[in-house]
């Protein structure tokens, strides 16, 4: 469990406690001479500095939640800042995600995802410890998230627009998105008071190149996932997941391009940054990242040589845009690569859409293990579950793997019974052997 | 009487066999966003799916899971179990919950050989001239299709004609309302009503509402200890009003999408653009909170009621792990509180295992209001 250096009694600042934390990180690492992961945390500094200092730097800050055009609010010289990384931070701090999530529970089902119920409970805390400039959010990806940002809304009081994502992400689909888009730079321009003149389109397409390196990267990432056996551990793609927020910074490029170096070193020396004796299995987590105890994939790696070679939530499968001068292909392509984001893709539309995730990581990862990290509070990817495991069953023979989880919410199951339940299915159904027995 | 067939609340299918027997189609559809309309044009029976009385969904649950709703997986059981026996299911991405309702069936169709009509409508959860016009695309498809389908064009005169229909069914259910507000209906019978329109044919219940509507007109006011409103998720299920009326209250109003809401104003056509017409007022309807715009309009909607129908308390009734009415307590007391109204919340299951403690809570309340 990570320290928790807060009184749990006191309002909390969440930016500065957060920046805090990640500070004492990097000076830890700084003082044990640990350069070669130096840039794990560097990004995390990165994102966390970059919202805390937004107003000192002059720069708006833009709250966005789903998937909206990061890359515009970032032409507009604003912050974006992606609130589910409040939830995703904080899942492994029992006592802190507690406290948004009770806050929450008083006023909204507690069936509700925890990513949504600890945002909600930070701004009905009000202790984000920024004040917000405009809140940008999406009608997706689910039930929960549109409790939670209508509430939201009105709890910042602030200027707001509204993405429709629609059901289908089909041609009509992404022209509806591309509309808005279009409807979405004046709303930009009005918040700012800046124009979309020569200067920003220019400052805009320099993002978009950003964005390209950033996703040519991530897919050259998926690729040495690809290979047997992956020298990359399965927490890498919690961080990567970072992406789709980031994508259009220098920093983001940079995380990615030392993140590949190293790999590929560790590749032609045929080592491993797993925590494998020996690569065994290939497990894919096919629902949501397990933030509230990422610690369970290095367990698998050491304890049965299982990597987590993919996840299906997370699943990046970026838009490298074509044309950067052509503002009708510029918009679609957004469209496309917002409803490409993780957790959109797979979980937000038909289940077909969710096999076709499956399609590709279980042929090109050659996936052997699979595990359906069920978080409780995603009830429609519960829904539609048995359609994706007796698909995996029918098409690529590999039974899969139940265990319900709160990915956000470290008080629903202990790391113990945990390991239990995947433990036993990694020595009866797969039949693993424990390398530490 | 000949409208004793508005009370039954099983699902019989008999008015869905009768339409089927003639050689014409009857699908069935989920949630308020699938307008009717365009099935009546392509003449195809729409069929609301309910899983009114359903009391076991175990088959269901195993394919949706025990996390989901329990009305929507309810559904999914009349589906696989036979209960619905119908040519197809067209539905909007209501909530995520009904939505897989879609997506199972379609794959157990499937598997089990049962050629369905499948289609899904994505139907915005903003309203705006865009959202409006990307709706208004997805009516176009889904009439094209139906119309293949059936071998009958949809045509503006043949949705015309349907709005014409489902015109006058709103005109029914707003006397319906003005009957309760008088206290000459109850609320069970009145969601008996209204739930009938689910799968009798629009001529059949029109005629039977009529009917009806003559004979209570003439009735007494109903006494009562407590004049209340029902809000929350999909309730279909006459028995649960009756528990709250057992106990003295007189439910005479409602924010449900089976209840008034399903019907609303009529629909105003402009003659120019039929198909618009009808896209904009489903979107503009203020019918569900899933809709990430209209919630402070849905708050006011019920505050109106509250003042128009004299309603001395809410009930607010919560379906478990539904999401789309489970946070409308934090915003909407403090509006009701105002014009000083109380609001009970209630969870619920599609089961109706808990009808012992609603009785208990529901009388606590009418007590509550009286004093
Ligand atoms: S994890 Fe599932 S329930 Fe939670 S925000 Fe994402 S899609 Fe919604
Ligand atoms: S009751 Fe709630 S969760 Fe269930 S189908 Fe209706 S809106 Fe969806």
């Amino acid at each position: 469990m990570a320290t928790q250096n807060f009184d749990p009694t006191q309002p909390v600042n969440m930016i500065d406690l957060t920046c805090n934390q990640v500070d004492s990180i990097y000076q830890h690492m700084l003082s044990k001479g640990m350069p070669e992961v130096m840039w794990t945390v560097d990004i995390q500094k990165f994102v966390w500095e970059e919202v805390r200092d937004a107003h000192k730097n002059g720069k708006k800050l833009v709250a966005f939640g789903g998937p909206v055009p990061v890359t515009i609010i970032r032409a507009f010289d604003c912050v974006p800042f992606f609130l589910d990384t409040i939830p995703t931070r904080i899942a492994s701090m029992e006592d802190l995600a507690g406290r948004f999530i009770d806050e929450t529970e008083k006023c909204a089902p507690t069936s509700m995802c925890a990513i949504d119920k600890v945002q909600l409970g930070v701004a009905l805390k009000n202790e984000f410890g920024v004040n917000i400039d405009a809140f940008v959010h999406a009608t997706v990806p689910c039930d929960s998230a549109r409790i939670a940002y209508p509430m939201m809304e009105r709890l910042f009081g602030c200027p707001c627009f509204t993405f429709d994502c629609p059901f289908r992400h089909d041609d009509k689909g992404y022209k509806y998105v591309a509309d808005q888009i279009e409807a979405f730079v004046p709303w930009m321009e009005q918040l700012t008071g800046l124009k979309w003149d020569a200067a920003r389109k220019a400052k805009f397409r320099e993002i978009n190149e950003e964005s390209n390196r950033s996703y040519t990267l991530l897919t050259e990432l998926g690729n040495l996932r690809k290979k047997t056996p992956c020298v990359l551990p399965g927490r890498m793609l919690v961080l990567n997941e970072i992406v789709a927020p980031l994508a259009g910074t220098k920093e983001c490029t940079a995380m990615l391009a030392t993140q590949l170096e190293m790999g590929n070193m560790l590749a032609d020396m045929g080592m491993s940054g797993t925590r494998c004796p020996e690569e065994r299995y290939r497990v894919c987590l096919m629902q949501n990242m397990l933030w509230s105890n990422t610690g369970i994939m290095d367990w698998m790696e050491k304890t049965y040589g299982a990597v987590t070679v993919m996840d299906g939530f997370g699943y990046q499968d970026g838009v490298i845009m074509g044309d950067l001068d052509n503002w009708e292909m510029v918009k679609r392509q957004t469209a496309e690569s917002m409803l490409l984001t993780p957790m959109i893709h797979g979980a937000t539309g038909p289940t077909e859409y969710w096999l076709k995730v499956i399609d590709k990581m279980y042929d090109e990862y050659k996936v052997n293990v699979s595990i359906f990290m069920g978080h409780v509070g995603c009830k429609h990817t519960w829904a539609s579950g048995k359609i994706v495991t007796d698909y995996i069953q029918e098409k690529y023979g590999i039974p899969t793997l139940y265990v319900d989880v709160d990915a956000i919410d470290p008080r629903y199951k202990s790391n113990d019974e945990l390991r239990a339940q995947i433990g036993e299915y990694m020595e009866s159904v797969v039949g693993a052997e424990n390398f530490t027995k | 009487m000949s409208y004793e067939k508005l009370f039954e609340t099983n699902i019989s299918g008999e008015s869905a066999k009768a339409w089927k027997a003639s050689g014409k189609k009857a699908v069935g559809y989920v949630c308020c966003h699938v307008p009717t309309e365009i099935l009546l044009a392509a003449d195809v029976m729409p069929i609301r799916l309910r899983a009114t009385n359903c009391v076991d969904s175990s088959d269901a649950e195993a394919w949706m899971s025990s996390f989901s709703c329990s009305y929507a997986r309810s559904i999914l059981q009349y589906l696989m179990n036979g209960t619905y026996d119908l040519d197809g299911l067209v539905q909007s991405d209501g909530c995520m919950m009904a939505t897989r309702i879609l997506d199972n069936w379609e794959h157990i169709a499937k598997k089990n050989n049962k050629a369905q009509f499948i289609h899904q409508i994505g139907a915005p959860r903003i309203t705006n001239d865009t959202s409006i016009g990307y709706y208004k695309a997805e009516l176009q498809a889904l009439a094209d299709l139906l119309g293949e389908f059936s071998s009958k064009k949809v045509t503006d005169e043949s949705l015309k004609a349907a709005i014409a229909k489902t015109n006058e069914v709103r005109d029914l259910i707003a006397q319906l309302s003005a009957l309760r507000k008088e206290a000459k209906v109850s609320g069970t019978e009145a969601l008996r009503v209204m739930l009938a329109n689910c799968d009798m044919a629009i001529d059949e219940y029109i005629a039977a509402v009529k009917e009806f509507l003559a004979d209570a007109k003439g009735r007494k006011p109903i006494e009562s200890r407590a004049r209340l409103m029902i809000i929350g998720s999909a309730l279909d299920n006459p028995e649960y009003i009756k528990v709250i009326e057992d106990k003295g209250g007189l439910v005479v109003a409602d924010d449900l999408c089976f209840g008034v809401k399903a019907f609303g104003d009529k629909i105003v056509v402009d003659d120019k653009d039929v198909l618009g017409s009808i896209a904009n007022y489903y979107l503009n309807r203020n019918v569900c909170p899933r809709s990430l715009d209209n919630r402070p309009a849905i708050h006011k909607n019920i505050v109106d009621a509250c003042k128009e129908y004299s309603v001395q308390g809410v009930i607010y009734e919560k379906m478990q792990n539904c999401e789309c009415w489970g946070g409308e307590a934090y915003y909407l007391e403090p509006d009701l509180k105002a014009v000083g109204v109380p609001m009970l919340q209630v969870e619920r299951e599609e089961q109706m295992a808990n009808a012992g403690q609603l009785a208990i809570r529901a009388e606590a309340f009418v007590e509550m209001i009286e004093k």
